[in-house]
């Protein structure tokens, strides 16, 4: 069967592909840096690690997903060449977009767990026991009449 | 004894004192207690936990004037702050990596009332919970758990 456009399709089908990903990786790249600075504060070498996987993920799973979904059955016609491609590039961009939205959850996970480490007790205290209680080292026998430390 | 207040939520954001660490006091003729303290430091926490049996003498020098010692859990900052009953639970759980979140949730404004008549239920029937889960000849359960202590 003469498929006259379907080389055309499959060029401009890659072309895209490629550029997009390439682009939504650099954005991923250079944005995800900022959260992750800020997560990572005092390893900020393992910040840089794992931005680095992420947008290697990134990458991987755009590309191997745009490789699979890359065969077209035919377009004999223009008309018919420019549906495929759009349906192929309309797949390709709902893929990117999940793939986006995840990464933001990542992200966003990240960052809350870091948090949280850092959040005070959620419930006031009932009472509060009276300065001499409170030692330098947390788990030292309280010594009468210590300096209060607060 | 003094009534116990009701649980007040404090906000994350304020001058609240973070706890260095925390002392945990728990009722050690109490088969459940036991098996939770057990839990409990097998737990990855955010802030160093020290358990204290609540009838110990050394627990009765340091926080005897607590009211509540021997009938409410009681959980004690290294600052000195004192929660106590259902408060105390949920400060518990705040100290746990895994828990953290769910501490903040259950005592929210929807949740709070109820996990406040959870942990009195709980605390209040520890005995006859402790002889329903391990039901043993020794009266009101109050007997050693095989396993449960170390």
């Amino acid at each position: 069967m003469e498929t006259p456009y379907l080389v055309p399709v499959y060029a401009v089908y890659a072309t895209v592909t490629l550029a997009l990903t390439v682009f939504l990786a650099r954005t991923l790249f250079r944005n995800g840096a900022v959260f992750l600075e800020d997560v990572f504060k005092d390893t900020p070498k393992l910040g840089e690690a794992v931005n680095r996987l992420l947008v290697v993920g990134f990458y991987l799973v755009n590309l191997g997903y745009a490789a699979l979904i890359m065969k077209a059955t035919g377009a004999d016609t223009v008309v018919e060449a420019v549906e495929v491609l759009a349906w192929k590039l309309g797949a390709l961009l709902m893929s990117l977009a999940f793939m986006h939205f995840v990464n933001l959850f990542v992200f966003y996970r990240i960052r809350r767990r870091s948090r949280i480490a850092q959040l005070p007790p959620p419930v006031l205290p009932q009472m509060q026991l009276p300065a001499y209680y409170v030692s330098p080292n947390a788990f030292a026998p309280p010594v009468a009449a210590a300096v209060p430390a607060r | 004894m003094r009534s116990l207040p009701r649980l007040r939520q404090q906000s994350p954001r304020g001058d609240a004192v973070i706890p260095d660490a925390l002392t945990v006091l728990y009722d050690s003729t109490c088969a459940l207690c036991v098996r939770c303290r057990d839990w409990l430091s097998k737990q990855e926490a955010f802030v160093p936990l020290r358990f204290m049996a609540c009838g110990s003498k050394e627990a009765r020098e340091m926080y005897g004037s607590v009211p509540w010692l021997g009938e409410e859990l009681v959980v004690v900052s290294d600052h000195g702050d004192v929660w106590a009953g259902p408060a105390a639970f949920i400060t518990a759980l705040w100290a746990l990596r895994e828990w953290r979140e769910w501490s903040y949730r259950i005592s929210g404004p929807e949740l709070a009332p109820l996990a406040e008549r959870f942990f009195h239920a709980i605390s209040s029937n520890r005995r006859s919970i402790a002889a329903m889960i391990a039901p043993d000849s020794c009266e009101g359960g109050t007997c050693r758990v095989p396993h449960a202590y170390r």
